[in-house]
């Protein structure tokens, strides 16, 4: 190595020049885009930054309330704590935090593997919305983790307010549950300006899913209200940034809207003394103002409890719920149809009189039986009643004056008056699924009777067996009509909804299915028979007279197995095997006010086993109907009294108008049966 | 250590590139005083601190060996760096995904850091030894052996993966057989490469083409290296994901503006919006804070360096400590270049330090042996 010409110094000269200058124009390159980032982009990118750190944290709005009549509160808001993890801040998730939730809110193996399933499914933006890991936290568990939460890194315990449903499973298929959204719900387009969130709670049936949310003339309103958001500084961890004293640092509020309240017409006492008096494992019982069609008590037996599917439910609770035989999920009242027994025989008469084949004083022999053909239809009384009128008929429930009104009228004329009166065909209930029911003319059984229709099924259908089907509100709407005047009314659950301050935000009105052609001479030959029912020695339903009214009724046996030619006792039968027990009943007899129907599943006798049900129900219901008045003093009261008939004006200035106060009825009525 | 010829001559003095030095020491103090805002939470700026220690006593040590004797150990410095990357892919303790730290008690050696310096010196051997006046520039078949010499420790990187580290390498490496001459195909070839590279590219991420889309390259690519080139060409698509780092970090440096938020005052740094604030990103926290001047005193720093090494490389006294100076300079420019054009948007995202700024031992002590090896050659200009 030497100096000289070729020194590596030499040769390279240029080069150095050429590296040089590369390196310049690389480190130019920098500094103009540093310029453009920091000059020319330097304003929007530091306002950029500014919202960087300011997060929309959600303000939930109070749900609304559900209430009965009279403001008596059915479901609430109750204060808890359900926690929340977010993955893309949860540090050390599936080594520590995952682990020890599970050891501190006791998760077995399964639903510690659905978190961390969750965990992993999480990917970008995912990450870094919160997920619901445990809802409702018991009091122990909301200390443990509260003395734990700093270990816990992405963890977060929010107060939510969870739904108790005071009274339980009284009234749980009218009032319906809520559960957590589904992902793929909340993927959908919602119409509700009101946004889901991963972990909310939505109605799932009856009420509390009907008005969820829905648009009112005054604006938008619904159980579930809108949201409000405040504004928080955090930092890249989603950690609120805090003052010195460690106070949150918060933009302005945007104030949630609370949710509207729902004011039903159910009468929450009525409904516990229907509840308590009803003595069926299974079945229904039903009371509505006749001349409105707003329920006032709606059973269904059996029930299932609100509280426990809107809250922890376990997956073995939910199975035992889905295997019992007796079907807790299903909406007796209205989703679930029947065969009426004798109940039908009021339906069956009003098409004989408007006939004209068949009068009052109309007499057909009973002995114990009819005989169409080759084959004998049996009476329910084996020995026969003798001459039977059209009042005693029904007095009696004798099966033989039915069958020829059936055989001379035949089906169709039959189903004809059924239809209007609304069977076979859904009531409208607003808000709740419900069947249609069958009412049997001879195109149906042409249609799916293999040989079509022949004259006994109509005999069949006169007495409410054979296909007819009815649902308990079907039959009660019904009656209803019969004893309004011929109104057919669609029932109705809900009065008002009201914004939390008490203005009235939607009003529901009666509303009027069909006005159908009823004579008043057959409506007082109809309602004459069914007192006669209830009042007169010999009547089936003896059991649900009242000392202070005068009740008209009638009583139902319901066949639910093809029996052989031995009667026997309720006792000796199987639970499936057995009769359904029917009574409907209408008080005052003279201008029936309230309408009651009691199904008694597989109970045995409608006059034993139903009536004297519907005869404490109706007790009751005078019984409240004159407190309140007796309190009021007939000024008018807060809350609709129970024989108002129509709801009130919306209008405060409008002319008051009293409520109807008829004299309590019944004692003078006593006694002057035919 | 027998025959080091470790020895300081008073005639070395006047030779030591001060300005050199000045710089570079500025910058690393820089370093440790924006530390002290990027890790609030950690004091990390007093390891820093230490590691700068260190980084100078290593500097001063390799200043005071003879470089020749560095020249006679280039081979087995060289062998012993490749060795060290295999092991690693036995030993290796793995973070963030990619293999490449060796733990030693309290020590955690990163050899990537050294392999550059490792690399550098055995090119400079290469062009040392192979010098030849009459064939001056360099064609294909003489360039053989210098490619697999710095192939075969970028493919190494590569797989660890730490495709920051293996592209600067490579870029380095290329730089320096540009300078060493090569012939006129041969930079043909390689701008032909340059147009492949950016043809695979345009048909993999920018063409418009129906689903499934026919790619060259992309398939073999890792999940996180295909997302951030892709981001690289739409920051905005995937903002809180594959983009985070990018976009946070362009927030923050524009953030800055002129004369920036000041120091501890930068929100996206306070915030910890930035990940790898303190070490791969610890430009932005300077830009967020500081501005856009305090970031064109930083160039300038290391504009001074880069200056001096090139100045050093060319008064050297022989072509190995030439090429050394050129290596030294040519790797610290890429890494700056790669580093800051990644803060700024300009790059894909790669995991790459910026020299002497970002926190760790070994990035710190490395570029700080890349000085101590300039000092070396500055001094022994006239020595023989």
């Amino acid at each position: 190595m030497t100096l000289g010409k070729n020194t590596p110094g030499r040769d390279l000269k240029a080069h150095y020049l050429y590296l040089g200058l590369f390196m310049f124009l690389g480190l130019l390159l920098l500094a103009a885009n540093l310029y453009r980032l920091q000059i020319v982009h330097g304003e929007q990118l530091r306002a950029k930054s500014e919202d960087n750190y300011v997060k929309e944290v959600r303000v939930r709005a109070d749900r609304g309330m559900i209430k009965d009549r009279r403001g008596e509160i059915l479901v609430e808001g109750r204060p808890s704590f359900d926690v929340y993890l977010t993955p893309a801040f949860c540090q050390r998730c599936g080594e520590e935090v995952v682990p020890k939730l599970a050891l501190w809110l006791g998760w077995d193996q399964a639903q510690r593997a659905r978190v961390e399933q969750q965990l992993h499914e999480k990917h970008g933006t995912q990450r870094f919305q919160p997920m619901p890991v445990r809802v409702d936290l018991s009091r122990e568990e909301l200390d443990l983790l509260n003395a734990h939460l700093y270990e816990l890194p992405g963890v977060d315990i929010v107060p939510v307010q969870h739904r108790n449903y005071r009274a339980g499973p009284a009234l749980a298929h009218v009032l319906g549950y809520m559960n957590e959204i589904s992902q793929e719900e909340l993927s959908r387009p919602s119409a509700a300006p009101a946004r889901y969130f991963l972990g909310d709670y939505v109605g799932r049936r009856g009420i509390e899913r009907a008005f969820e949310w829905r648009p009112c003339p005054f604006g938008p309103c619904g159980l579930r209200g809108i949201d409000g958001a405040s504004f928080q500084y955090v930092n890249a961890r989603g950690e609120a940034t805090r003052d010195k004293s460690g106070r949150i640092i918060t933009e302005d509020k945007l104030l949630p809207i609370p949710g509207s309240n729902v004011i039903l017409s159910i009468d929450a006492r009525l409904q516990a003394e229907a509840e308590r008096a009803f003595p069926g494992a299974a079945g229904a019982v039903i009371a509505v103002d006749a001349r409105t069609g707003f329920l006032l008590a709606m059973v269904s037996r059996p029930s299932f409890d609100p509280n426990l599917l809107t809250g922890r439910v376990t997956p073995a609770q939910l199975s035992a719920i889905a295997r019992d035989p007796l079907q807790p999920m299903v909406f007796r009242a209205a989703a679930q149809h029947y065969s009426p027994g004798s109940t039908f025989k009021t339906i069956t008469l009003l098409a004989a009189l408007r006939s004209g084949q068949f009068g009052p004083t109309s007499t057909v022999h009973c002995g114990g039986g009819y005989q169409l053909g080759a084959r004998r239809w049996r009476c329910h009384k084996d020995a026969g009643h003798g001459p039977v009128d059209t009042q005693t008929s029904l007095k009696v429930s004798c099966d033989t004056y039915y069958y020829t009104v059936a055989d001379r009228l035949g089906l169709d004329a039959i189903a004809q008056v059924g239809r209007e009166l609304g069977l076979g065909a859904p009531t409208g209930l607003t808000h709740l699924a419900e069947v249609p029911g069958i009412m049997p003319d001879r195109a149906y059984h042409d249609r799916v009777t293999p040989g079509g229709y022949t004259k006994g099924m109509a005999l069949n259908s006169a007495i409410g067996q054979g296909d007819v089907n009815v649902t308990p509100l079907q039959l009660l709407m019904a009656y209803a009509a019969i004893g309004n005047g011929g109104t057919l009314y669609q029932p109705q659950l809900v009065r008002r909804v009201e914004a939390p301050d008490g203005r009235v935000l939607e009003e529901f009105q009666p509303r009027v299915t069909r006005r159908l052609e009823l004579l008043p001479e057959h409506r007082k030959i109809i309602l004459d028979a069914l007192v006669a029912v209830v009042n007169e020695p010999g009547g089936t339903g003896g059991r649900a007279r009242l000392r202070e009214v005068r009740v008209a009724g009638k009583t139902g046996t319901a066949q639910v197995a093809q029996l052989g030619k031995l009667r026997l006792k309720k006792e000796q039968m199987e639970y499936f095997a057995r009769d359904h027990a029917w009574f409907v009943a209408l008080a005052p007899a003279e201008e029936p006010e309230v309408a009651v129907l009691v199904l008694n599943e597989h109970g045995g006798h409608g006059g034993s086993d139903a009536a004297p049900t519907a005869s404490a129900v109706l007790s009751k219901y005078f019984e409240l109907k004159r407190s309140e008045s007796a309190l009021f003093g007939g000024e008018r009261p807060e809350a609709p009294p129970l024989n108002e008939a129509a709801p009130p004006a919306p209008d405060p200035r409008a002319p008051e108008r009293l409520p109807t106060t008829s004299p309590a009825p019944g004692r003078a009525g006593r006694g002057d049966g035919p | 250590m027998i025959g080091m010829q470790l020895r300081f001559e008073k005639r070395m003095m006047p030779h030591v590139p001060w300005g050199l030095v000045l710089a570079a020491v500025a910058v690393a103090l820089i370093g440790i005083f924006n530390l002290a805002s990027a890790a609030r939470a950690a004091p990390l700026w007093h390891s820093q601190a230490i590691y700068l220690g260190v980084g100078l006593l290593a500097a001063g040590l390799v200043a005071a060996v003879d470089y020749r004797f560095i020249q006679r150990m280039a081979v087995p410095i060289y062998l012993a760096n490749l060795l060290a990357l295999v092991a690693l892919r036995f030993f290796g303790h793995t973070a963030k995904g990619a293999e490449s730290w060796f733990v030693l008690g309290p020590i955690r050696l990163q050899p990537a850091e050294l392999m550059k310096l490792g690399l550098l010196l055995m090119l400079a051997k290469f062009f040392h030894d192979d010098y030849r006046p009459a064939q001056p520039s360099y064609g294909f078949r003489r360039l053989l052996l210098p490619a697999v010499l710095f192939l075969v420790p970028t493919a190494l990187v590569l797989v660890q993966p730490d495709l920051g580290t293996a592209m600067m390498m490579l870029l380095s490496s290329l730089t320096i057989l540009f300078f060493a001459r090569v012939r006129w195909y041969v930079a043909a070839v390689l701008a032909a490469g340059v147009l492949v590279v950016a043809g695979v590219l345009w048909n993999d991420y920018l063409r418009d083409q129906p689903e499934p889309r026919f790619t060259l390259i992309r398939q073999h690519l890792k999940k996180h290296q295909d997302g951030r080139i892709s981001g690289w060409f739409d920051p905005e698509s995937d903002p809180k994901g594959k983009n985070y780092h990018s976009l946070q970090s362009k927030i923050a440096v524009g953030s800055g503006r002129l004369t920036g938020k000041g120091w501890k005052e930068g929100i996206q740094t306070g915030n910890l919006f930035l990940p790898e604030q303190h070490t791969d990103f610890v430009f932005s926290v300077w830009a967020e804070e500081h501005g856009f001047l305090a970031c064109l005193l930083l160039l300038f720093l290391y504009g001074v360096i880069l200056v001096s090494s090139l100045g050093v490389a060319f008064s050297a006294r022989d072509r190995f400590g030439a090429f050394v100076a050129v290596g030294v300079a040519v790797m610290i420019f890429w890494q700056v270049f790669q580093n800051i054009g990644m803060v700024t948007g300009l790059l894909p995202v790669t995991g790459i330090t910026l020299p002497l700024m970002s926190y760790g031992g070994s990035s710190m002590v490395s570029v700080m042996i890349g000085i101590g090896l300039l000092v070396n050659v500055a001094i022994r200009r006239h020595v023989f």
